[in-house]
């Protein structure tokens, strides 16, 4: 039971954090990344092993590699992105995390290319 | 589960917090201020190092290069 180990584990943070946000509240906030950062850390690896699937269907569907690479990229980077904007946003820096929201986003359109091309390719196909 | 990470990292903010209001008490406010400023950077080093992990795991699992 991973889920039981994950809620203590984030309890006992909160508690933590709680505690030091009144004395020291950079700390409070480096313990809040800290605990974000070992949780990701702990169910990454059946996110490693979900992918695999993913990639193993598409290879028996005989999907092209360059869409689900791409598909994979974008899950990456929202995540990373998100993990930052919530920090700056629980630190009080609102402004800053929507920058990062912005960035992620300009990302993801330059990733997201190919594919509207390939769509945009294929509706000409088939109106041409 | 490394909660023995979070547990130094808790630690290290309450031995701090002790330490600036001793400090304060005894009339040295700059001593108090570096206590402060070392604390956060010894932190610091330790969540970068777990972020460097984070970032290196994510970009390997989704394959961001």
């Amino acid at each position: 039971m991973e889920i039981l180990q994950i809620v203590g584990f984030g309890l006992v943070a909160a508690v933590l954090i709680v505690i030091l946000r009144h004395q020291k509240p950079e700390v409070a906030m480096l313990v809040s990344i800290a605990a974000g950062v070992v949780i990701f850390l702990f169910v990454l690896d059946k996110v490693a092993a979900v992918v695999t699937v993913l990639k193993d269907l598409a290879t028996r569907a005989n999907i092209n590699m360059l869409y689900l690479g791409a598909i994979l990229k974008i899950v990456g980077i929202a995540y990373i992105a998100d993990f930052g904007a919530q920090i700056c946003r629980d630190s009080g820096e609102g402004a800053l995390a929507s920058k990062i929201e912005f960035a992620a986003k300009v990302l993801i359109l330059v990733l997201a290319v190919p594919i509207v091309m390939a769509v945009l390719d294929t509706l000409l196909k088939i109106l041409g | 589960m490394s909660v023995d990470l979070i547990f130094k990292i808790a630690g290290v903010g309450i031995l701090a917090a002790v330490l600036h209001s001793l400090l304060k008490h005894a009339g040295r406010e700059e001593v108090a201020n570096l206590v402060t400023l070392a604390a956060v950077a010894i932190v610091l080093f330790w969540v970068i190092d777990l972020l460097g992990t984070l970032f290196s795991e994510v970009k390997n699992v989704f394959k961001l290069f």
